[in-house]
Formats: C-alpha cells, sequence, structure tokens
C-alpha cells in the first residue's frame, strides 16, 4: 500500500472555479483537502483611500465597483450611513423605488450565481440560460439608470431619477417571465440527482458556530438561523412590505441553494408588492451644491442585505466636504477566509469550488 | 440604556444610545477584549460585525472601532477606543472570534498598527510593499503614483485628447469629433 504524501495545490488566481480573483493555496493529500490558505491582493484597487480624495458624491462613482457581481446594496449602504449623518429624509416614493432596485439587483446576481454553482458542478447548461435572462434585467437597469451594471443611483436623498414610462409595465413583464422560468431552473438543477447528491452533505456550516465565525446571508440561513437585515433593521421600505425569509436546516450546499433558490421567490413578490403600491410624489430630497457640500462630523454605521449576506458601512465624516473614512465590510470578508479555511479541510478538491461558489466569496468585496 | 448602566457597573466607560439599534460606548484601550469577552459571554453580542481604524493624524491617535451585534435582541455595539498613532499598538483578540485576524492583518498592513501574538506569516494584500502603510493620512497617493508608475504618451496633462491624437498622427479632427459638450 502506498502512502500519499501531501502536496500543494494552487487554485487561482486565474481559474474558472475562483469567483473572482484570489488564490486558495491547498494542501492535499490524495484528493482530499488537508488544509487551505486564501491569498489575495489580486484586486486592490485602494478604493478607500480613494474615496477620502472626494466629495461625497464623487464617491459614487467609485462605490458601485467594490462589488462586481452586485452593485446596488453598497450604493445603498453608502447613501443610507450619509443619511444617518445627516439625518436626511427621504421621500416614501424614493424609498419604495429603492426597495424595487435592490430586489432587482438581487435577482440578477442569484441568476449568475445559478450560473457559478451549476458550472462548478459540471452543469454548464443553466449557466447559459440564467446569464440571458438575466439580460432582462439588465435592460430594465438600463431604461432606470442608463447604465446596465453600474447604475450610480441610489444616492443621498433618494435616488437619481423617476422611473420612465412605460418602464412598471415593462418590469411587471419581466417578473411574470422570470417566474415561469424557475421551474425550468428547478427541474435541470434541483431535481438534478447528482447536484442533489453533490451538495448535499458537503461544506458544512455547524448552526452553533455559525454567528460565532461570522457567517452572513444565504449561508447563514442555509444552517437554520433566521437572520435578514431586511426584518432585523428595515430600511427603505421593507417595514410595509410582505415577505418571508426562507431558512432550511443542514449548513450545508444543498441547503444553502435552497434559500437561494426561494429568495428568487420572495424577491419577485417584492417587486410586484412594491410596484403595486408605489406611492406618487418626489423621488429625492435634493442634496445641496456637490461641490460645497458639508456632513456633520459624526459616525455612522449602515447595513442591507445583499444577495450573498449583510453589507456594512462606517462611514466617519470631519465636518468637511469629503469622507473621512469610508470602510465597507462585505459579506464575503468573512466567508472567504476564516471561514473558507475552516470548512474546506475534509472535503475534496473537486468539491473546493462548489462550496466557494455556495458561499458566494466575491474577492472585490473583499479587497476593495 | 440598561446594558450601558451595566456596563458602568463592570467598566470605565462612556456610552449613549446611537439609534433605535446601536449603542455607542468609549473605552481605554486596556479594557477592549474584556468588554468585548463580557458582551460576547454575559450578554450574548457574539457576532462580530466589523472593525474599522480612523487616522486622526491631526490628534496624533488611531480610533479602533468594534462592531458586535446581538442575534437575539437584535442591537448593535459600536466599541470605540483610542490608540497612540505614534506608538500604535492594540491587543490581539483573534483568541475571542477568529475573524478578527483578517481585520487585524489588514490594519498592521494598512495603518502599521501591531497586535502582539498575531500570528499571521503572510501578507494579507500588499504584496512586497516597501513604503509606508498607505492608509495613513500622511500616505500622498497621487506622488505615489507619479513617481512609480509611467503616464501613458499623449496624456501628459488635461489637453483635449483630440488634440493630442492629431500632433501624434498628423491626422485632421473627422467631423463627427469636432461638436463636444465642453467647447
Amino acid at each position: 500500500m502506498t502512502r500519499e504524501k501531501e502536496t500543494t495545490l494552487y487554485l487561482g488566481p486565474q481559474h474558472p472555479g475562483i469567483t473572482g480573483n484570489m488564490m486558495i493555496k491547498l494542501k492535499v493529500r490524495g484528493d482530499i483537502v488537508v488544509s487551505a490558505e486564501t491569498h489575495l491582493g489580486y484586486l486592490h484597487r485602494a478604493f478607500e483611500k480613494l474615496i477620502e480624495r472626494r466629495n461625497w458624491l464623487q464617491s459614487f462613482t467609485i462605490l458601485c465597483r467594490f462589488c462586481v457581481p452586485e452593485p446596488d446594496p453598497i450604493e445603498l449602504s453608502y447613501a443610507l450611513a450619509v443619511e444617518k449623518l445627516e439625518g436626511r429624509v427621504v421621500p416614501e416614493r424614493a424609498k419604495y423605488i429603492r426597495t424595487i432596485v435592490s430586489e432587482l439587483a438581487r435577482i440578477q446576481s442569484f441568476l449568475l450565481w445559478y450560473g457559478g454553482q451549476s458550472g462548478s458542478g459540471g452543469l454548464y447548461t443553466l449557466g447559459q440560460w440564467s446569464v440571458g435572462d438575466r439580460n432582462y434585467i439588465l435592460d430594465l437597469f438600463e431604461d432606470l439608470t442608463g447604465a446596465r451594471i453600474y447604475h450610480m443611483f441610489m444616492w443621498p436623498g433618494g435616488v437619481r431619477r423617476d422611473l420612465p414610462e412605460g418602464w412598471m409595465d415593462k418590469a411587471y413583464k419581466t417578473m411574470d417571465y422570470l417566474e415561469k422560468r424557475l421551474d425550468d431552473y428547478n427541474k435541470l438543477l434541483f431535481d438534478n440527482a447528482i447536484f442533489q447528491k453533490r451538495s448535499q452533505g458537503v461544506g458544512i456550516i455547524p448552526k452553533d458556530k455559525a454567528l460565532e465565525w461570522g457567517v452572513v446571508g444565504p449561508p447563514l440561513r442555509g444552517t437554520g438561523i433566521k437572520h435578514d437585515v431586511r426584518i432585523d433593521e428595515p430600511y427603505a421600505a421593507y417595514d410595509k412590505i410582505d415577505f418571508e425569509v426562507p431558512t432550511y436546516e443542514g449548513g450545508d450546499v444543498w441547503a444553502r441553494s435552497l434559500v437561494r433558490r426561494d429568495e428568487i421567490v420572495q424577491s419577485i413578490s417584492i417587486i410586484r408588492q412594491a410596484l403595486d403600491n408605489l406611492p406618487g410624489g418626489s423621488y429625492y430630497n435634493r442634496i445641496p451644491n456637490p461641490m460645497k457640500w458639508t456632513v456633520p462630523a459624526g459616525n455612522a454605521w449602515a447595513k442591507t442585505e445583499s444577495v450573498r449576506g449583510e453589507i456594512g458601512f462606517y462611514l466617519v465624516s470631519d465636518g468637511s466636504n469629503k469622507p473621512r473614512r469610508a470602510h465597507l465590510r462585505g459579506a464575503a470578508y468573512a466567508h472567504g477566509i476564516s471561514v473558507l479555511e475552516k470548512v474546506l479541510p475534509g472535503e475534496n478538491i473537486a468539491d473546493v469550488s462548489f462550496i466557494l461558489n455556495s458561499l458566494g466569496v466575491c474577492p472585490p468585496e473583499i479587497e476593495r | 440604556m440598561d446594558l450601558i448602566n451595566n456596563l458602568k457597573e463592570v467598566f470605565e466607560i462612556e456610552g449613549k444610545i446611537k439609534n433605535d439599534f446601536q449603542i455607542e460606548v468609549e473605552a481605554k484601550k486596556e479594557l477592549v477584549s474584556s468588554i468585548l469577552l463580557y458582551l460576547k459571554n454575559q450578554h450574548g453580542f457574539i457576532h462580530l460585525n466589523h472593525m474599522s481604524c480612523v487616522d486622526w493624524i491631526e490628534d496624533e491617535i488611531f480610533e479602533l472601532v468594534y462592531i458586535v451585534w446581538n442575534p437575539n435582541i437584535r442591537k448593535t455595539v459600536m466599541l470605540h477606543t483610542k490608540i497612540d498613532r505614534n506608538n500604535p499598538e492594540m491587543e490581539n483578540i483573534d483568541t475571542i472570534w477568529d475573524q478578527a485576524n483578517t481585520y487585524e492583518r489588514e490594519f498592521r498592513e494598512m495603518f502599521g498598527i501591531e497586535f502582539p501574538g498575531l500570528v499571521a506569516e503572510r501578507e494579507f494584500i500588499l504584496e512586497g510593499w516597501t513604503e509606508m502603510p498607505p492608509m495613513r493620512r500622511d500616505f500622498d497617493t497621487k506622488k505615489y503614483a507619479e513617481e512609480t508608475f509611467a503616464t501613458r504618451p499623449g496624456r501628459e496633462n488635461a489637453e483635449d485628447v483630440r488634440e493630442t491624437i492629431v500632433k501624434r498622427t498628423g491626422e485632421e479632427i473627422p467631423d463627427f469629433a469636432k461638436k463636444y459638450s465642453r467647447d
């Protein structure tokens, strides 16, 4: 009998199984992972330092670029933090529009996740479908904000512009279409015996350790813990909308995938309710001249629920026209490093990318 | 308010209610790990939401912020402390929360704060960095970029890019490019 020796594998930074650019240094014995170390540094763009050199509004060109798959929650977290510092009131119409935009961002990011999760398991068809369907949401964004991916739309005081004519009808039609498509996704992925076998019992996060490890979002709800910023500390119009927060027990890839599957259904319902009940009135509480706009000194911590989990923004003002400190806490900050390094040992090499996708790791948001 | 009063009985702190969901506490750096352990073990603040650092260069201090959350009562405590900027050292808390290791590695790299006992053999983000910690206020990003990177030819100044192209290529500006919003 031969003894298996320990080998070092470098997964990344250029690897189709990595969700972004990062490197995981794996020590493996045979094809079982013995230890994992996350190495970053490929996507650091010094955004937080750059924000300190820009005025409060100029930062928006940078904020959306923190996280590529889902830029909107970061804009919203920053806007909420500035509004907390200033005590700025946001009109009701703007809150509903923010809710719609946040949920559209959630759905489009989930559709992208479908591609990543299924592709890392060897099922490439679903990614083609979901990325194609995602384009319908990006079309809605283009009509509303002028851009498909980076919107710079939710800013302090409200949103940048009102809904264009015909947009609501188009949004309703898009939701109807996507709802029908979910059946196809379920049949292809969740009814698929290979996906079930590969995801059940894999990448387990223990329920009693999850919160202590800093796990948030679908990975946390996949352990059975019901925590969602939209119900714990409601923002935008979520306190006026009826929705459920799905949870599943198990803490494995399967439970996390089921949580995400059910959340898309909830997001479609939230968008429909927000459109049905959209109030009239202003969409923006106008800020002063941005070149002279100063924000009172103080600090603020604002959270939103992104598709990966809780996104927090710690913002400090010294009373000037530029932020003193802008510090993003991405949902993946703990997931991609300390949680991943705990979950991977004992797993098969083939499951590393599978688990990485299920945790929703986003390297741009870790490194900023 | 009960929590603030309880903390005041046990530790020397200043505290206030920030809003419906957040409590702000300030304490000396020597008390931080004890307060965090007390909040975690006695009051259910088991989730470390965030750690941050602010450089108050004019006061010669770094302000560290620890943000912890209680999932049962859905409340957040933001614990602030100040350390000397000229000799920045802070107690390592990664024995309380593992993910604090990541934050402390980042602060060591970006601000130059030492955490005695922090086990971190590898760099966090800045590989081979030899300059001063870049998130400090006295690190000049623009100067570093100008000294380190070469400028792309033709973009040395804010000259209109059409004129730059004409000078480089000798071509005429096409009609569609003549109309420009800055004109």
